[in-house]
């Protein structure tokens, strides 16, 4: 009796929540379809379904271009990331030298900072280099390590028994071999969860391309172009909504093909019912 | 091999998988130890580029400039004292903006981690189909941020948005939400709870790491549901819980884009986004820190003393970031194996 | 070696030749020459406008590559004041931009963000007489002239004649009393007590009601003969505040603000003006615009803003600003970017044909005056509000609009009840302003 009390219980919350987190989207979705007199009624729901929003969206603004930039900085920004920090992580975890915790601290430090702390000297040496206006100074540093990747990358790695890299060590490899070899493929859910992590941040950036892009309409990115969308005097919210659920169709898709790794990851750590 | 690892690296007891670690090799040894230290430099080397070029020197630069007054157009002038004493004398907004991304902070760490742990807990409960919950706990978090503030701006409108409607439903006069001073804030901490999926998957992995015996051995011997979420749970998920609370202490000091997007469009300005007449809307209380320091440097033209804010927004991370670290020592999360 | 002494030669010469070209011009050798007729250049202007705006300047500027063929143009717009600043210090400045923010213009001449048009103005003898002097105070910053005016807005009051008409009201107010005494007639509650239809909003930040445009009206001056700032010690000021609310409390600050929050955007077709839901309202002359096309229904009438009881003398005027246009820093074809300057700023033709595009006021006085200038029925008004001789604009700064957010703020505390002492307040302000302009050294 009480666990049937508390499997509905558990099941009444669950249920709440789930409408809790799903209703903004769905009206979301709704509003995109109504008609532009109609989204700025009480109206919960469309009248007709105006399909045709979505497609005005990309004549109102080039959003098709939008989504290149955004795709071009998340996946360089990432694949740098990845060639840098995966072997970073590897010399914190598994290497071992005098001053390894200290550096940790360095990426701990690094992790936290805010960028708006360091915004100004930064602008002020990409304009020197003459890189504003496009998405390069926020791509480019991360071919020498992202912080937040290296850390969890680290706590990954760490995990991995010794063993495996001294019995690889002791069977003569290099360490890079070790790297290649035995220790990434075994990191491969962490190293996915790290790439996805990496991934959603720079789609979502919004400070780093209003720095460095945003006089540049040609670069900007998806939440440059989202901001903008307002035109000149007021919000149509029915295209501004279409244009909201355009901006997060990607990263849904994203999710659901990435959600393998993460259910790989959770899987293989073993034993839980 | 996967995020619930931060925890057995830290505090389970019990051997890790695999046995004790065999010791390396005794350091000293010579070209073995040359070799160490080539290979070493080798797979650090970006990260020490990283760190100087990216971090270490513009940390510097701020404080350089945040002796000077420049406008970025000219070159800077060097100002002394000026900057910070305009800062804690004749500033009334940068108490204001601290004001802010405090609350913010405080309320976007608390919110984001209990609500994310309870939805955590919820979905370890449910058997059936919580793949599917997952998924629509998590959705949200997925929303850039610009999206999700456009998207809130518009359901907690006073008169037409569907959250006062629902309200009306029970006879409840809904409250003005972004255009009421008192509750902007708040209302964004909603928002941030709704998008705090990220947090929850992280504690949803940790939680189902703890092995199943121990619960069992400990409802054998007659301890309750709470008394097994205090000393079993919260222990095992401690270094997740750590991430997680860190995590959103960061948030909360570069909070940024929200809040600029909130009152920008809350305000019904027509401007483009983050002009001053619609800065902080309504009534400054949506002020953050960061947008006062951007406001000033890059609107205003004064770097100089946008780099004093700079300054100081570092120093308070540098102070939680020193928290950080002592907890992970003392976790012994840092150590190896 | 024969060859050598007169190849030499040749391009000694022809290097004479060109500098000799290139230098007279006279004037100063700074100043770039316009490009000769057989030079092709391309130049590039940025502006804020977008869409049906954009096609309006964009047929303006193809005026000016008609009568100069050499020239292109290549226009960019929703290029707004942020974009500018940040090209200027990328060093990706374009030759021509168009400015909304006059605001910002102490700052542009300051650090010479945009450059000084002095120099060119004297060699090609353009008559800034012919510009109003409440346009040229707004252009110009400490005697540095870094900018053209590039039509302006005005301000007068809207006012619904049915709802007139309804309430037995004959005529529209022209003191700050009979705003009240109309306001108070025409104002209809719900049976709840909320508010129906405002007779005159009166909370400062709602639409269009800023300081900047209520100020001139009071006869508030921003500053002193010294450039001080003036909050506390001009009466102005005082009596704006005071009179506001008493208007808000006619109201009541709670009704007020639920109302004012239930109310449409300002630009959309829901603006509570346009609904009927306010009867009385201050606006710029652009508003017309919106009306005719948003609203049509709607009955309404314009005439000059009301002023303070004791200033029926200066009735008439209101605040000015507008649009800005410079050279900003880093541009690469100045010569050629003053040209298209000089061109839209100061010739009739494309300052009217803008104007009647973009429903703003030409900002010369020969425009003004121009029979091809299609400002009429409810537009009327505003031609004469603009050349009114008691119309001002806000003085220019080198910290920009801080100071006008600075005595918002103060404004929006001192309209929901949380500034008790007015006279300490604005006190307060004044040093607050003082001391930001000093950071700014």
């Amino acid at each position: 009796m009480r666990s049937a009390l508390s499997w509905i219980g558990v099941h009444a919350v669950a249920i709440a929540m789930a409408i809790g987190f799903i209703a903004p989207i769905v009206f979301v979705v709704l509003t995109a379809l109504m008609s532009d007199q109609q989204a700025l009624t009480k109206d919960l729901w469309p009248h007709e379904l105006h399909w045709e929003n979505f497609a005005e969206v990309f004549q109102k603004s080039p959003m098709l271009g939008y989504f290149g930039q955004s795709l071009f900085y998340s996946l360089t920004a990432t694949a740098a990331m990845l060639l840098s920090s995966v072997p970073i992580a590897y010399g914190l975890a598994k290497l071992k030298w005098k001053g390894r915790t200290w550096t940790f601290y360095l990426v701990i430090v690094a992790m936290m900072l805010p960028p708006q702390v360091i915004a100004v000297p930064m602008y002020v040496m990409w304009a020197k280099i003459g890189l504003t206006g496009t998405l390069w100074p926020l791509i480019l540093p991360n071919f020498f390590g992202d912080a937040f990747s290296i850390f969890l990358l680290r706590q990954f790695l760490v995990a991995i028994p010794q063993s495996y890299v001294d019995s690889a060590r002791l069977d003569g490899a290099s360490e890079l071999g070790v790297l290649l070899r035995v220790i990434v493929p075994m990191a491969k859910p962490g190293i996915a969860a790290a790439a996805l992590f990496m991934f959603l941040r720079t789609w979502n950036d919004y400070f780093g391309p209003l720095l460095y892009t945003g006089e540049n309409r040609a670069n900007w990115t998806l939440s440059l172009g989202l901001a903008a969308f307002r035109s000149t005097h007021q919000v149509q919210w029915n295209l501004t909504m279409a244009a909201t659920v355009l901006v997060m169709i990607p990263v849904i898709v994203l999710f659901f093909f990435a959600q393998k790794s993460f259910i790989e990851g959770i899987k293989l750590s073993g034993v839980k019912g | 091999m996967s995020v619930q690892n931060l925890s057995t690296a830290a505090s389970l007891p019990g051997t890790p998988p695999g046995g004790s670690a065999a010791r390396a090799p005794r350091r000293g040894a010579g070209r073995a130890a040359r070799r160490n230290r080539w290979t070493v430099l080798a797979f650090m080397s970006p990260w020490i580029v990283g760190f100087g070029v990216f971090i270490a020197y513009p940390l510097l630069a701020t404080v350089f400039y945040s002796f000077t007054s420049y406008d970025l157009i000219n070159d800077p002038v060097f100002v002394g004292l000026r900057n910070y004493v305009f800062m804690f004398t004749q500033d009334p907004l940068v108490w204001v903006a601290i004001r802010n991304t405090a609350f913010l902070v405080v309320a976007i760490t608390v919110g984001r981690v209990v609500y994310g742990l309870l939805a955590a807990l919820v979905l370890t409960k449910i058997k059936r189909g919580s793949g599917v919950f997952r998924t629509l706990f998590y959705l949200p978090a997925l929303a850039p941020p610009v999206a999700a503030a456009l998207a809130f701006v518009f359901l907690f409108n006073p008169g037409t948005g569907p959250v006062n409607q629902f309200l009306a439903l029970f006879g409840v006069k809904g409250p003005l939400w972004f255009n009421d001073p008192a509750l902007a804030k708040p209302t964004l901490t909603i928002l941030a709870l709704w998008a705090s999926g990220e947090i929850m998957v992280v504690l949803l992995a940790s939680l189902l790491d703890v092995p199943a015996e121990y619960h069992e051995a400990a409802a054998l011997d007659g301890a309750g549901a709470m008394r097994r979420f205090w000393h079993i749970t919260l222990p095992s998920i401690s270094p997740v819980l750590l991430f997680a609370v860190i995590n959103s202490i960061i948030v909360g000091l570069q909070y940024f884009t929200e809040a600029v997007v909130a009152g920008a469009v809350a305000s019904g300005s027509s401007d483009a986004v983050g002009n001053i007449a619609s800065l902080g809307y309504p009534d400054n209380s949506t002020l953050t820190f960061p947008m006062w320091l951007y406001e000033q440097g890059f609107h205003s033209f004064n770097m100089g003393y946008a780099s004093t804010m700079a300054i100081v927004l570092f120093v308070v991370s540098a102070v939680f970031t020193i928290i950080l670290v002592r907890q992970l020592r003392a976790t012994g999360a840092t150590e190896e194996e | 070696m024969k060859r050598i002494i007169p190849a030499i030669a040749v391009t000694a010469l022809a290097a004479l030749a060109l500098s000799a070209c290139s230098g007279s011009n006279g004037a100063t050798s700074s100043l770039s020459p316009a490009p000769g007729d057989d030079e092709k250049v391309t130049i590039t202007v940025w502006s804020g406008f977008a869409d049906k705006e954009l096609a309006v300047v964009d047929e303006a500027l193809a005026g000016f590559h008609k009568l100069h063929p050499n020239i292109t143009i290549k226009s960019e717009g929703s290029q707004d004041d942020d974009k500018i600043a940040q090209a200027v210090r990328g060093g990706t400045a374009p030759d021509v931009a168009i400015s909304s923010n006059a605001n910002a213009l102490g700052q542009y001449c300051k650090t010479g963000a945009f450059q000084d048009l002095g120099g060119y103005i004297k060699r090609d003898d353009v008559n800034l007489s012919n510009i109003p002097q409440a346009v040229r105070d707004y252009t110009e910053y400490k005697g540095v002239r870094c900018s053209m005016p590039l039509l302006a807005d005005d301000y007068g009051l809207y006012y619904n004649k049915a709802l007139f008409e309804k309430a037995g009201i004959t005529a529209p107010p022209k003191t700050m009393s009979e705003l009240q005494a109309d306001a108070e007639k025409l104002t209809e509650l719900n049976p709840d007590g909320s508010i129906k239809v405002a007779g005159f909003v009166p909370t400062i930040g709602f639409y269009n009601n800023r300081l900047d445009v209520w100020a001139p009206q009071f006869g508030a001056q921003w500053q002193n003969g010294k450039g001080e700032s003036s909050l506390a010690t001009s009466k102005g000021w005082t009596d704006l505040f005071t009179w506001q609310k008493k208007m808000t409390d006619f109201y009541g600050q709670d009704k007020l603000t639920a109302f004012t929050s239930a109310a449409g955007q300002k630009y959309s077709a829901d603006n509570a003006f346009q609904t009927g839901q306010i009867a009385m309202m201050f606006d710029g002359e652009f508003r017309t615009g919106f009306v005719d096309e948003q609203a049509p229904n709607i009955s309404y009438a314009t005439a000059p803003l009301p002023v303070a009881d004791g200033r029926e003398s200066s009735y008439g005027g209101s605040d000015v600003g507008g649009n800005i246009i410079g050279i900003p820093k880093g541009a690469k074809h100045v010569g050629a970017a003053w040209e298209l300057i000089k061109y839209l700023s100061t010739d009739t033709k494309p300052l009217v044909q803008l104007a009647n595009g973009l429903k703003n006021v030409p900002t010369t006085l020969d425009a003004l005056k121009s029979p091809d200038l299609k400002f009429t029925g409810t537009l009327a008004p505003f031609l004469d509000i603009f050349s009114n001789k008691n119309s001002s604009s806000l003085p220019t700064t080198s910290n920009g609009a801080a100071f006008l957010k600075t005595a918002t703020d103060f404004a929006v505390k001192w309209q929901t009840g949380g500034v008790s002492d007015l006279k300490a307040g604005l006190k307060d302000v004044d040093t607050q302003i003082t001391n930001d302009a000093a950071l700014q050294q």
